[in-house]
């Protein structure tokens, strides 16, 4: 099978994760039913985590592993988790993908390990003070399309 | 990405980044028309475009009150 990521893209990228600090792991949650964009999703995935040694993936099935997926609240296969390394196993910290991450979403993607791996959000202090003090859950959902 | 960064930032906030032409169930549920558009709380808000960071946190702060 050829690969999703050409040459020039997989030079960029390198060029990106130069930035990469604390190491990631991608945790990866398919279906064996009816899930057009699985197989290329984890392809492009472990095609990304390939290029460096601070990226990892861990794959699950919805169905199979469906205690994990449970935890996770992912229940949209392809489903991708943007988790930090703990020593206890990945740290959750609420980063979400439902769906291929290609086209315009692969710069997100590339933007998110950078932003879990420096593990600072760089927001301004008005929106971390509001945020530090929320008292409930807040829920948030991006529809966006590859191109 | 914005949504991420606060998610990053809180244990509170969950976010997403979903394709809308794989889920049109949930696009139709929602009634997305363009992207991006977010939707806060499972859609007691809902904001089309790319919002700028002081704009969604004005958004979620009225939600949250």
């Amino acid at each position: 099978m050829s690969n999703l990521l050409n040459d020039d893209v997989r030079r960029q990228v390198r060029e990106a994760f130069e930035q990469l600090q604390e190491p990631v792991q991608i945790l990866f949650f398919g279906s064996k039913e009816q899930c057009e964009y699985c197989d290329d999703t984890l392809k492009l995935v472990e095609e990304v985590a390939e290029i460096s040694d601070k990226l990892s993936v861990r794959v699950f099935d919805v169905e199979a592993d469906a205690a994990v997926a449970e935890n996770y609240n992912v229940s949209l296969t392809p489903g991708l988790v943007i988790a930090a390394v703990g020593e206890d196993g990945p740290i959750d910290y609420g980063v979400r993908y439902a769906g291929i991450p290609s086209g315009h979403e692969f710069s997100s993607l590339i933007q998110d390990l950078l932003l879990v791996s420096g593990r600072d959000s760089g927001l301004n202090e008005q929106t971390r003070d509001f945020l530090a003090n929320l008292k409930e859950p807040v829920h948030l959902q991006v529809f966006v399309t590859p191109t | 990405m914005l949504a991420h960064q606060m998610a990053m930032e809180s244990e509170m906030v969950q976010a997403e980044m979903v394709e809308a032409t794989e889920f049109p169930d949930l696009s139709n549920q929602y009634h997305i028309m363009g992207v991006p558009d977010t939707v806060i709380n499972f859609g007691k808000s809902k904001m089309v475009g790319a919002v700028p960071e002081g704009q969604l946190l004005a958004e979620i702060m009225k939600v949250m009150a």
